[in-house]
């Protein structure tokens, strides 16, 4: 295991850790890197800035993201009426 | 027999079901299928519907499994591990010592309501731009919040590629996001 890692090595680490816990070894080598950069110290601080936009809820979604089109609405409808003929 | 008012589904929900759909599938076109299976499955399943959460809760819950069904179709038709064009891409970010090719630039802290909307916007924009596949798994996790343990074993992709996938997603992210003035200049 190497305790040294570059930039581009703690991004990896960084993004894993967003998914899952780190073995120690990774956790300790990613966090001393982080510590003496601030590139990614940002890049980490990012990640998890990222996360919480997306899974905010919104409301403020539906104002700006169009919804289904009319053609789109009336092919479903067509198919529904089938299923519920059928 | 009590039926549900099943066209009021549509009318009531399917706008908030497209627009679900469509931020974790990044297509117009799967989208709309998604929401036309829940509906059908909606149907086939009324009986166990019976009330007990609201039409919006439970044709959600659908919707999720239909969103992870489209998903799975997709990346069957993808190899993911030689995606040599991802990986030049990656490289291309960083110096060969592996060090930033350029200063991650520091973010604004927006709080208004009016900005964090537009910030949305530009977040899903960014999301449409990369690799179908990686959009949807980057979705999965980050939009839907699923866990990697479970996106892989549904889509049937190892642990690892699944990392490769999600840390490309979050370097493409954070780029596109920087390039559309996400980055606050001369913040520390």
């Amino acid at each position: 295991m190497k305790w040294i890692v570059t930039c581009k090595e703690t991004s990896l680490l960084a993004s894993r850790a967003m998914d899952e816990r780190l073995p120690f070894a990774d956790r300790l080598a990613m966090r001393m890197h982080l510590a003496i950069c601030k590139n990614c110290a940002r890049f980490n601080r990012q990640l998890q800035e990222m996360r919480r936009l997306f899974r905010v809820e919104t409301g403020a979604d539906e104002a700006i993201a169009p919804g289904l089109t009319p053609e789109a609405r009336r092919r479903i409808e067509t198919e529904m009426q089938k299923k519920l003929g059928s | 027999m009590d039926t549900l008012d099943t066209h009021a589904w549509l009318a009531d929900h399917g706008d908030y079901l497209f627009r679900m759909a469509r931020r974790q599938l990044h297509s117009d076109a799967l989208a709309e299928d998604a929401v036309q299976e829940t509906l059908l499955a909606a149907i086939s399943a009324q009986a166990r519907y019976a009330g007990h959460a609201s039409p919006r809760t439970w044709l959600t819950g659908i919707l999720k499994h239909k969103i992870v069904d489209q998903i799975r179709r997709n990346v069957r038709e993808v190899e993911l591990p030689r995606d040599a064009d991802g990986e030049e891409a990656v490289d291309s970010l960083f110096r060969q010592d592996g060090h930033w090719a350029e200063t991650v630039r520091p973010w604004g802290n927006p709080h208004a309501e009016a900005e964090l909307s537009q910030l949305r916007r530009v977040l899903d924009d960014c999301a449409d731009r990369l690799k179908p596949v990686m959009a949807q798994v980057f979705s999965l996790r980050e939009v839907a919040g699923m866990e990697t343990e479970e996106i892989c074993k549904e889509l049937g992709i190892t642990p690892t590629n699944c990392w490769v996938l999600l840390h490309r997603a979050r370097l493409f992210m954070r780029q596109c996001l920087e390039l559309n003035g996400f980055s606050k200049a001369g913040a520390a």
